[in-house]
């Protein structure tokens, strides 16, 4: 397994989903893997400044992955919106797009190569599952857990270019190595609607209402995601869409992070399960 | 091996389970068990198909819950996509209206279409003496989005429209608005982009369902951002949609190179919106914002540089 990597939080593991910050950083050493933290890490543009502005986007994730280049890391992120924009910027560079850019780029002093390979967490996890595995430390054995991908985990598949879009098995294959139990998860693949949450708030709602429900029809004890905006959507708009649809099902939903570190024993505390708004206390 | 197959009969929904034999099929495309099925078992089996080469666009159906056009679609490959499954499930479209069987109604996605004037409304400099050309450059730039055969993959799997159809249409709507408004032929492209508006261009939630499903690789998430960030330049921008966009590339140049959500709240909706103050204090109260960093936030090592490098990038496309 790759050891070292220069670690790409995203911004929203700065503040609105901190806890996913403290979870990959607490799991980290205990898998033996460093995270290097990259210095001046923009905004990926979350999906919407390409919509202002496509060329500017463009130009900061190139920054973004020559800043990791200069530390000579594969680059990694646990953020399923940062890894598609930094993926699809990876993919334009390396087809025709470097020659340009890079002469944009030249006004700082930097220059994209092309060396730095990005990946997530979910992806890292799941090629080392039996390593994974041999270090789990309390097993999740009577945890029952609704896997939910987040769109921007698996597609489009042609961009991601890592599993099946329409039968993706990598967040199974981790969850069952941390010894959980899937259960069947009619909306494991569906969108939370956090991207149109302000614009389009009523469809959103009952996006986010149906998916907390099909995981209490589930038996869920938990909704499980690797994107920490799916996490945020689900967490933190889960009363106000529970409230629109009339719903009283309320299910904790936690990062992928956390659950791991549920398995290697770390403490609650360390992983953040404190920040989680519907109460996520009851699954340490 | 078993097909088991969603039908409607006009009055009562129900499913029918036919089996075939795998060898039988291995060499067939999924059409071709449909036909199979049809010509050998049930005669009252319904489903729309005709050009057998993935141009007519009439045999898109759901294999599994996720759309595909059945004549582009070796059963070798779905093998292979789901782990050599026993049985299939083949329903109609999503987010269609159900006629018969597999058939279904393309009359209001049709009426969509014409909202956003589909074809060219030329130049005043062109006439019908001297025609209306372009060079290949300009052909070059619309040419993947004349590949849409109007399938109805994208909108059966677009997840803003199973939600809600009323403010939004299907994806493949959009690639058409942004295929014409961007025609070097086209007198005006706010003749096809207006309506895109007015009709939920800014409601699109990002699934990318519809990029992922198009089997002839379009993506109309991309037309849809092309089409944003068009009206943008063209001053449409009032609204909900345009403030949220723009509050990002805000961050990521103007201020501190990342984003902050308590200001992404205000810049969108301003304190008047109760469900987006109730996420802020949410967000205060668990802990997770500091409400100083609304007022600016850390700025990124190196934030100049980016800005430098932006600048030149914009203009060079001025040029």
């Amino acid at each position: 397994m790759q050891k070292e990597f220069a670690f790409f939080p995203g911004c929203v593991l700065t503040q609105a989903a901190i806890e996913a910050k403290m979870a990959i950083e607490a799991i980290a050493p205990i898998l033996g893997i460093t995270l290097k933290e990259i210095t001046g890490w923009s905004c990926c543009g979350a999906s919407q400044a390409q919509d202002v502005d496509p060329l500017a986007t463009l130009v900061a994730n190139a920054r973004n992955l020559a800043l990791a280049e200069k530390m000579n890391l594969p680059l990694l992120t646990t953020c399923s919106t940062c890894l598609l924009m930094l993926t699809r910027a990876k993919t334009q560079l390396d087809n025709g797009q470097k020659e340009r850019i890079n002469t944009f780029l030249a006004k700082g002093n930097m220059d994209y190569k092309g060396t730095s390979e990005v990946t997530s967490l979910l992806w890292l996890l799941a090629q080392n599952a039996e390593e994974i595995k041999a270090k789990v430390k309390k097993p999740l054995s009577n945890l029952k857990v609704a896997v939910f991908y987040g769109c921007h985990s698996v597609r489009p598949q042609k961009d991601l270019n890592f599993e099946s879009s329409v039968n993706p098995t990598s967040f199974e294959t981790v969850v069952k190595a941390l010894g959980a139990q899937v259960v069947p998860f009619e909306k494991r693949l569906d969108c939370c609607g956090f991207h149109a949450v302000y614009p389009a708030e009523k469809s959103v709602m009952k996006m986010t209402s149906g998916i907390v429900n099909s995981a209490a029809e589930s038996k869920a004890d938990c909704v499980v995601t690797p994107c920490p905006l799916c996490q945020m959507q689900l967490d933190i708009y889960q009363d106000d869409a529970q409230a629109t649809t009339k719903s009283k099902a309320r299910v904790p939903v936690i990062h992928l992070s956390q659950l791991v570190g549920l398995a290697l024993g770390i403490d609650a505390k360390k992983l953040g399960l404190d920040y989680n708004v519907i109460d996520a206390s009851k699954l340490a | 091996m078993k097909f088991i197959i969603d039908r409607f009969d006009g009055k009562k929904s129900y499913e029918q389970t036919y089996t075939v034999e795998k060898k039988d099929i291995e060499a067939l495309t999924l059409l071709g068990v449909l036909l199979l099925i049809k010509q050998k078992q049930d005669v009252t089996l319904n489903f729309t198909a005709s050009c057998r080469c993935a141009i007519c666009g009439a045999c898109g159906v759901r294999v599994n819950g996720h759309a595909y056009i059945a004549c582009d679609s070796k059963m070798t490959e779905l093998f292979e996509e789901y782990g050599e499954a026993d049985a299939f499930r083949i329903s109609p479209l999503a987010n269609f209206k159900v006629i018969s069987d597999l058939v279904v109604d393309w009359e209001p996605a049709m009426e969509n279409l014409r909202k956003i004037k589909p074809a060219l409304v030329a130049k005043a400099e062109f006439s019908e003496k001297e025609g209306c050309r372009q060079n290949q450059e300009e052909f070059d730039r619309i040419i993947k989005q004349w590949d849409c055969i109007l399938c109805g993959c994208c909108a059966s799997e677009c997840n803003k429209l199973t939600a809600d159809h009323a403010d939004y249409m299907e994806p493949f709507v959009f690639t058409h608005a942004w295929r014409a408004a961007n025609d070097s032929r086209s007198k005006d492209p706010m003749i096809h982009a207006k309506p895109a508006v007015t009709n939920g261009l800014w409601n699109c939630v990002h699934c990318q369902e519809c990029a992922n499903r198009c089997p002839k690789g379009i993506s109309s998430a991309d037309d849809i951002a092309g089409l944003r960030a068009m009206v943008l330049k063209k001053g449409l921008n009032s609204g909900v949609g345009p403030a949220h966009a723009k509050s990002f590339y805000t961050d990521l140049v103007e201020d501190s190179g990342r984003l902050n959500e308590i200001r992404l709240a205000l810049r969108t909706e301003g304190v008047s919106t109760a469900l987006r103050a109730g996420t802020a204090i949410t967000l205060m109260r668990a802990g997770k914002m500091n409400p100083l960093e609304v007022f600016g936030g850390h700025t990124i090592e190196g934030h100049k540089d980016l800005v430098k490098m932006i600048e030149a990038a914009k203009a060079a496309t001025k040029e």
